[in-house]
């Protein structure tokens, strides 16, 4: 049991050589090398805060349910990087490296200022609308859905656009409109503080999610309700 | 022609890996694996996409051997059992392990780097033609595989076989 104890409490070996991309407060990101390849690593670094045994459950929970979600997604044909191997012991995920992508963020941002962008981002809008509309019919609740978080493989930008879902780590199965309205609702605060003046676009995104999935419109409906209860929002009358 | 691999995560350890065809002796190497005069696990090739499936399997079992939370008793059957994308451990063996009818089959050794390991002195055992890991592929039975791991054709949309497969691996204790 000691050597247990010692395994936990010392910093993962294979971390030390790997490098670090990216510190979140929940987690900090790694890339390195696994089995020969190109590997993305997520630590969910022990919390101090926290009192160690409620620390140990949490993490522990938060990573299976990450990685159950990955697995969900993929099983319904949404794009999402492969889990290679989960280190319950150091709550540390190996992810698939999606290289030569581009995220949806960074794609926008460009895109926006010329001309035929617009209409590219019609197009990206339905594919987004569409493979959340998957996601949701699957009871898979992102969590954490902002441009960040999806990424376009450099492919035919015109033609197949082909779109990788990332950052599960807020992720969870749950057959409630009101969870998914909240997904959505999570997704245009970002989408509209991030991107300035898609309001359009983004209402595209939604006819297409309501086009691909027939529990669709309920989740719209409790989207507008959720709109209604925001921050900053009167709830007299 | 063997493939030998350090593990990243581990690197005291080595995996080498060795595959064979025509295979006469089955049932005798069979034996051998059981009365450890083959300390290695014995694989069913048709079950096996690609050589990294068997290293995900075998970095697996090297972890949970470490810290003592293997499922099997011996560190060679817990690779077998990693192959296999449900929790039973009989159905495992009885899927990805070989049976004395097979006419291939996959070798799998891990070894810390100090011991000295006789590759040879296996080869000699194996009645059957050695080829390359990476010619697995022409041994798998992919609709077999697609039925066990029960891989969706919606699944194919977004990866390779091989990934499908290696998730399921990689979740299958929390799924």
């Amino acid at each position: 049991m000691a050597e247990t104890d010692v395994l936990r409490k010392q910093v993962p070996s294979y971390l030390a050589e790997a490098q670090m991309i990216k510190q979140g407060a929940e987690a900090r990101v790694y890339r390195g090398r696994f089995l020969g390849r190109s590997v993305i690593i997520k630590e969910r670094f022990p919390k101090l805060y926290r009192h160690p045994s409620v620390d140990e459950k949490l993490t522990r929970r938060r990573t299976a349910q990450e990685v159950r979600s990955i697995l969900r997604c993929r099983r319904a044909g949404i794009n999402a990087p492969v889990v290679y191997f989960v280190d319950y012991n150091n709550h540390c995920i190996f992810l698939e490296d999606i290289v030569h992508s581009v995220s949806v963020r960074d794609y926008i941002v460009p895109v926006q200022a010329t001309v035929q962008g617009t209409e590219h981002l019609q197009t990206l809008a339905e594919k987004i609308g569409e493979i959340l509309a998957q996601m949701h019919d699957e009871d898979v609740i992102h969590g954490d859905l902002t441009t960040s978080n999806m990424l376009l493989l450099s492919k035919a930008e015109h033609k197949n656009i082909n779109l990788v879902l990332i950052d599960f780590g807020l992720s969870y199965i749950s057959a409630l409109t009101e969870d998914k309205g909240v997904d959505l609702y999570v997704l245009e605060k970002a989408f509209l503080s991030t991107h300035p003046n898609t309001e359009a676009i983004f209402e595209r995104l939604l006819k297409s999610y309501t086009s691909s999935s027939k529990k669709a419109p309920a989740v719209i409906k409790k989207l507008d309700e959720v709109r209604l209860r925001g921050r900053k929002r009167s709830m007299v009358g | 022609m063997h493939r030998m691999h350090d593990l990243e995560l581990f690197p005291e350890y080595t995996v080498t890996q060795l595959l064979f065809k025509d295979l006469k002796n089955a049932a005798e190497l069979r034996k051998m694996a059981v009365n450890s005069e083959i300390r290695g696990a014995l694989i069913n090739p048709t079950m096996i996409v690609d050589a990294f499936q068997i290293l995900v399997a075998a970095n697996k079992a090297v972890h949970l051997y470490k810290n003592g939370k293997m499922k099997t008793r011996s560190l060679y059957s817990e690779i077998i059992f990693n192959l296999s994308p449900t929790n039973n451990i009989s159905e495992a063996f009885k899927r990805f392990g070989i049976s004395d009818t097979d006419n291939a089959v996959y070798i799998v050794l891990v070894h810390n780097k100090e011991e000295t390991l006789n590759v040879d002195d296996i080869i000699a055992k194996v009645d059957g033609q050695q080829i390359d890991v990476d010619q697995v592929s022409e041994l798998t039975d992919a609709a077999i595989v697609k039925k066990l791991y029960k891989v969706a054709p919606m699944e194919e949309r977004c990866g390779s076989l091989l990934d499908a497969v290696v998730c399921r691996m990689a979740t299958k204790d929390v799924a």
